[in-house]
C-alpha cells in the first residue's frame, strides 16, 4: 500500500471523518433513548479518531502521536461506555424509563 | 484501486453512521453501529496502522457493541418499539448537523493540503509498543487507571442494594 | 484692647456651667450668670479707657489681634481674631449692660418657671455670641457668631414650648433670618473669591481702592444687605419680629430690642465703606428703612397687644437707624442705636412688669393702671416719650442726629420729608399705648384689682434705664463726653478727623420742625385717646378700612403665606414627583424589578432535557469555530 498517498489525498480522509462526525452531532441531538445517544457518540468518537491517524501517517509517520491518540480513545471510550450505560441502567430503576426527555425534573 | 477500496470503506462507515441515527428500532441501530464500526477499521487497514484495526475490531465490535446491546435489553419499556425514538429537536438537530458539516467543508476546502508527501511508511508494529511504554507511559499508566475507576464505578453504580428497584 | 476676647469668654462659661451643673446649683446658677455678665461688663470699662486713650493721640482706626487658624499652602490663610474700634466698644458697653440689667430683672420675672437655668444658659451663650460678632475682625468668625445668635434668638423664643404660638414663632423667626442669612453667606463667599481673605479691614481698603469687579461687588453688597435685612427686620423680612413676642418679655427686651436686631445694623456700619463704593446702595438701604419705619408706625398704631406695639416700634426705630446709614450718618446711626438700647429695654421690661402684674397683654384689659403701679407707669411713660422723640430725653439728640445726617447726605428730599413725618405717628402711636393701658377706666376690674407694683429684681432696673433714657442724649455734648473721659463728644468719638463732623451743631430748622412735630403728634394722641369715651372705638371709626388694613400687619404675612402655599409647596410637589417617579420607582424600584424580571425570563431556559443543552453545546462549539475559522480567513 506505498501508493495510496498518490492515490488518496489526505482531505478525502478529512471529509469522511466530518461526515461521520456531523452524523454523530445529529444522532446526539436527535434521539430519545440514552442508549442511542451514547451510539452516536460512538461514531463522534470514531470520526476524531480517523482524523488523528490520517494526519498522522500522512505527515509525521515517525511520530505516530495520532496513532497513538487513536489508541487511547478506544481505550477511553470503553470506559466511557461502560460508566454511561451503569448511570442509565440505575436512572432507568429510579424512573421507569430510559428516554432522556422524560428525566426532566431539574426544570423550572 | 486504492480508490475503490477507500470508496467502498467510506460507503461503510456512512450508511453505518446514517442508520444509527436513523432507525427506528433501537437493536438495528446497534447492528448499524457494528457496520459503521467496521468500515472504520477497514481505513485504519488502509493506512496500514494494522494493530489499530485490530484493537478497532476488538474493543468496538466485541465488547462495546455487546454492552450496548445488553443495556438495550436491560432498558426496555413496554413501548420500545411503539413510541418515537426521535425527540422533538429533529429538524433543529438536522439543521445544526447540517451546519456543522458545512463548516467542516468551507474549512477543508479553503486549507492548502500538502501536495508533496510522496511515500508512507508502514509504522513497524514494534515501535508503537516501544513508544506506548517508553514516551507514552504516563498517560499508558493513567488509562489503566481510568479503567480501574470506570470498572469500579459502573460496578457501584448499578449495584442492587437491599431492597431497592 | 488685645485682651478683649475675654469678654465673650465668660458667657461661654457661664453657659457651659449652667447647661452641665444647674439642675443641682442653688438658685439654678443664675447668680453664677449673672456674675460673669458682671465682670464682663466690668471689663468693658478698661477697653473703653484704652480706646479714649488712642482716640487722644489721634488717628485711632482700630485695634485687630489675630491668631493664625488654618493655612492652606500659604493659599488660604485664615486667622481668628478680634478688632476693637469706637463702633465696637459702643456694642460691647450696650450689649453687656443691657444683658446684665436683664438677667437681673429676670431673677424677678422668671421666677419659678420651668426651665430657668437652662434660660440663664441660653441667654449667656447669646451675650457670648452677639460679643462675638462685635468683636470679630473677620467675616467668618462674624457668620458663625450672626448664626449662634439667631439659633439662640430661635431657642429663646420658644421658650414656652408648650405653647403651640411660641413654638410656630420661633419657627418663623429662625426661617426669615436663614432667608437673610443665605445672602450674607452668598455675599462672604463672593468677598472671598474676589479677594482671597475674610478679613473685614482688608476687604474694605480692596473695595475702597476698586481692588474688587463692579458686578461682584454689587452682588456682594446686595446679598450681605439681605443678611441685615433678615436679622434686623427689615421690610420685607420683618414679619418675624411681632411674632417673636411669644418669647418671655426679658427676652424680647434684650435679644428683640437692645442687641441681636441692631446686628445688622452693627453689619452695616461696619461694612459701609463698601456699600458706599456700589452704585445705588445707600437709596437701597434707605428705601428699606423708611419702608420698614412708616410700615412699623401705622401698623403699632392699630395693635391692641401692649408687647406687639413696643415690637412694632422696634421695628420704627430699626427703620430710622437703616435711614441715618443710608445717608452714611454712622454717627447718628450709632447714637440711636446706644439711646434706643436703653428706652426700648424699658419699654420692654416695663411691659414685663405689668404682665407680670395683671397676667394680661391687651390693652382690652388693662386701663387705669397709674394708680396701681407707681413706678413701673412713671418709667413706661418716660421711655414712651424718649421713643417719641420729646426733648430733652435721649430720643430727641438722636432723631435730631439723623435728621442731621440725612439733611447732608445727599439723597432726595423724600427721606428727610418722609422722617419728619413719621416723627408724629410714632408719638400718636406710643401716647395711645400709654393712655390705653395706664389712664383711663380699668377695662377689666378683676384684673385691676390684682394689679401690683413688680418687686425690686424687676422695679429697679426700670429706674435705671429710665435714668438712662432721659440722659443718655446728653453724650453728644462736648462737656460731657470730656466729663466721661472721651476728648470730645459722641461725634468726635465715633468718626476720626476729616472723616465726619467732629461737634455737634444745631440745624435749628430742623430741631424746631421735629420739636414742633412730636408735640403736635402728643397732643392729637392725648385729643384722641384721653377722656372717658370709648377711645379706640373712635379712632377706629375714622376709616375701618384703613383701620383693618393697619391691624391686619398690612395683609405681609398672608402674602407671604399665599406664596409660599402656592409657590414653594407646588414646586416642592413638582420635585416630590420627580423624586417618585424617577428616583424611587426608576432608580430603586426598578433596578429591583429589571432584575427580578430578567431573572423570570432567564429561568426558561433551564428546561431541565438533555437534548436542549446538548444542543446548546454544539450550537455554542458551531459558532467559536464558524467565528474563528471567519477571523483566520
Amino acid at each position: 500500500m506505498q501508493g495510496i498517498a498518490q492515490d488518496i489525498p489526505l482531505e478525502h480522509f478529512v471529509v469522511v471523518s466530518s461526515i461521520l462526525f456531523s452524523i454523530g452531532v445529529y444522532g446526539v441531538l436527535a434521539r430519545r433513548n440514552a442508549v442511542l445517544i451514547l451510539m452516536s457518540m460512538e461514531l463522534m468518537l470514531n470520526a476524531v479518531s480517523i482524523n488523528m491517524v490520517a494526519f498522522a501517517v500522512y505527515t509525521a509517520p515517525s511520530l505516530f502521536v495520532g496513532i497513538i491518540f487513536a489508541i487511547f480513545v478506544i481505550t477511553i471510550a470503553a470506559a466511557e461506555v461502560g460508566l454511561a450505560l451503569a448511570i442509565v441502567l440505575r436512572v432507568f430503576r429510579n424512573r421507569g424509563t430510559a428516554n432522556v426527555d422524560e428525566v426532566d425534573t431539574l426544570r423550572w | 484501486m486504492t480508490q475503490i477500496f477507500f470508496d467502498i470503506m467510506a460507503a461503510t462507515a456512512i450508511v453505518g453512521g446514517l442508520g444509527v441515527v436513523l432507525v427506528r428500532n433501537t437493536v438495528y441501530a446497534a447492528l448499524f453501529l457494528i457496520l459503521s464500526l467496521m468500515g472504520v477499521a477497514g481505513f485504519y487497514v488502509l493506512l496500514s496502522v494494522e494493530f489499530l484495526a485490530l484493537v478497532q475490531v476488538l474493543i468496538y465490535g466485541g465488547a462495546v457493541t455487546v454492552l450496548l446491546l445488553f443495556a438495550l435489553m436491560l432498558t426496555r419499556t413496554r413501548d420500545m418499539f411503539e413510541g418515537a425514538t426521535d425527540g422533538p429537536q429533529k429538524p433543529i438537530a438536522a439543521v445544526v448537523g447540517l451546519a456543522l458539516l458545512a463548516a467542516f467543508i468551507t474549512m477543508i476546502y479553503k486549507t492548502q493540503w500538502p501536495r508533496d508527501v510522496n511515500e508512507l511508511t508502514t509504522v513497524p508494529f514494534n515501535d508503537i509498543g516501544t513508544a506506548l511504554f517508553n514516551r507514552w507511559a504516563v498517560p499508558f499508566e493513567i488509562a489503566s487507571g481510568v479503567l480501574l475507576v470506570a470498572l469500579v464505578g459502573a460496578v457501584v453504580i448499578a449495584m442492587q442494594e437491599e431492597g431497592e428497584p | 484692647m488685645a485682651d478683649a476676647w475675654v469678654l465673650p469668654a465668660l458667657p461661654v462659661a457661664g453657659f457651659v456651667l449652667l447647661l452641665l451643673f444647674s439642675p443641682w446649683l442653688p438658685r439654678k446658677g443664675d447668680w453664677l450668670a449673672i456674675l460673669l455678665m458682671g465682670t464682663s461688663f466690668g471689663l468693658v470699662f478698661p477697653i473703653a479707657n484704652d480706646v479714649a486713650d488712642s482716640i487722644g493721640r489721634g488717628g485711632f482706626h482700630g485695634v485687630e489681634v489675630s491668631r493664625e487658624w488654618f493655612n492652606v499652602q500659604g493659599y488660604i490663610e485664615i486667622r481668628m481674631g478680634t478688632f476693637v474700634d469706637q463702633i465696637t466698644l459702643v456694642m460691647l458697653f450696650v450689649v453687656t449692660f443691657v444683658a446684665l440689667l436683664v438677667m437681673i430683672y429676670s431673677t424677678g420675672y422668671m421666677h419659678g418657671e420651668r426651665r430657668y437655668g437652662w434660660f440663664y444658659a441660653i441667654v449667656s451663650l447669646f451675650v457670648a455670641s452677639m460679643l462675638t460678632l462685635v468683636l470679630a475682625d473677620n467675616l467668618l468668625l462674624l457668620y458663625f457668631s450672626w448664626e449662634l445668635v439667631g439659633l439662640c434668638s430661635m431657642l429663646l423664643i420658644g421658650y414656652y414650648n408648650d405653647k403651640q404660638s411660641a413654638a410656630e414663632a420661633a419657627k418663623k423667626a429662625f426661617v426669615t433670618t436663614r432667608v437673610g442669612d443665605v445672602g450674607l453667606l452668598i455675599g462672604i463667599i463672593i468677598l472671598f473669591t474676589q479677594t482671597h481673605t475674610f478679613n473685614i479691614q482688608e476687604i474694605l481698603r480692596t473695595a475702597e481702592e476698586g481692588g474688587i469687579r463692579r458686578e461682584w461687588l454689587t452682588a456682594a453688597a446686595v446679598c450681605m444687605l439681605s443678611g441685615a435685612v433678615g436679622k434686623s427686620a427689615q421690610f420685607p423680612l420683618h414679619v418675624w419680629l411681632p411674632d417673636a413676642m411669644e418669647g418671655p418679655t426679658p427676652v424680647s427686651a434684650l435679644i428683640h430690642a437692645a442687641t441681636m436686631v441692631v446686628a445688622g445694623v452693627y453689619l452695616v456700619a461696619r461694612m459701609l465703606p463698601l456699600f458706599e463704593v456700589v452704585r445705588g446702595m445707600p437709596e437701597l438701604i434707605t428705601a428699606l428703612g423708611l419702608t420698614t419705619t412708616m410700615l412699623a408706625a401705622f401698623i403699632g398704631l392699630a395693635q391692641r397687644d401692649i408687647k406687639r406695639v413696643v415690637a412694632y416700634s422696634t421695628l420704627n426705630s430699626l427703620g430710622l437707624m437703616f435711614v441715618a446709614l443710608g445717608s452714611g450718618a454712622v454717627g447718628a446711626a450709632m447714637l440711636y442705636l446706644f439711646t434706643h438700647a436703653f428706652f426700648k429695654a424699658l419699654l420692654f421690661l416695663a411691659c414685663g412688669s405689668v404682665i407680670h402684674a395683671t397676667e394680661e397683654q391687651e390693652v382690652d384689659k388693662l386701663g387705669g393702671l397709674w394708680s396701681k403701679m407707681p413706678i413701673t407707669a412713671p418709667m413706661f411713660i418716660i421711655g414712651a416719650l424718649a421713643m417719641a422723640g420729646l426733648i430733652p430725653l435721649s430720643g430727641y439728640w438722636a432723631k435730631d442726629e439723623i435728621l442731621v445726617g440725612v439733611r447732608h447726605g445727599g439723597l432726595s428730599d423724600v427721606v428727610i420729608i418722609t422722617v419728619l413725618i413719621s416723627l408724629p405717628i410714632t408719638a400718636l402711636y406710643m401716647i395711645r399705648v400709654v393712655l390705653l393701658t395706664f389712664f383711663g377706666p380699668a377695662k377689666d376690674a378683676h384684673v385691676h384689682e390684682h394689679a401690683h407694683e413688680s418687686e425690686p429684681p424687676m422695679s429697679w432696673p426700670l429706674v435705671l434705664l429710665g435714668a438712662l433714657a432721659v440722659v443718655s442724649g446728653f453724650v453728644v455734648f462736648e462737656g460731657v463726653g470730656k466729663a466721661l473721659g472721651f476728648h470730645s463728644g459722641w461725634l468726635g468719638f465715633i468718626y476720626n478727623p476729616a472723616e465726619g463732623p467732629e461737634t455737634y451743631r444745631v440745624n435749628w430748622g430742623l430741631a424746631v420742625s421735629s420739636v414742633a412735630l412730636v408735640v403736635a403728634g402728643l397732643v392729637a394722641g392725648l385729643w384722641v385717646w384721653g377722656g372717658e369715651a370709648e377711645p379706640s372705638k373712635r379712632a377706629g371709626a375714622f376709616s375701618p378700612l384703613v383701620y383693618r388694613l393697619f391691624l391686619n400687619r398690612f395683609y405681609v404675612d398672608e402674602a407671604y403665606q399665599l406664596a409660599i402655599d402656592y409657590v414653594v409647596l407646588a414646586a416642592g410637589r413638582v420635585i416630590a414627583v420627580f423624586d417618585r417617579a424617577i428616583v424611587n420607582d426608576t432608580g430603586v424600584n426598578g433596578t429591583g424589578e429589571t432584575t427580578w424580571f430578567l431573572g423570570w425570563i432567564g429561568k426558561y431556559q433551564q428546561t431541565g432535557r438533555i437534548p436542549n443543552y446538548a444542543l446548546a453545546i454544539v450550537v455554542g462549539v458551531v459558532v467559536i469555530a464558524a467565528v474563528a475559522f471567519g477571523y483566520r480567513a
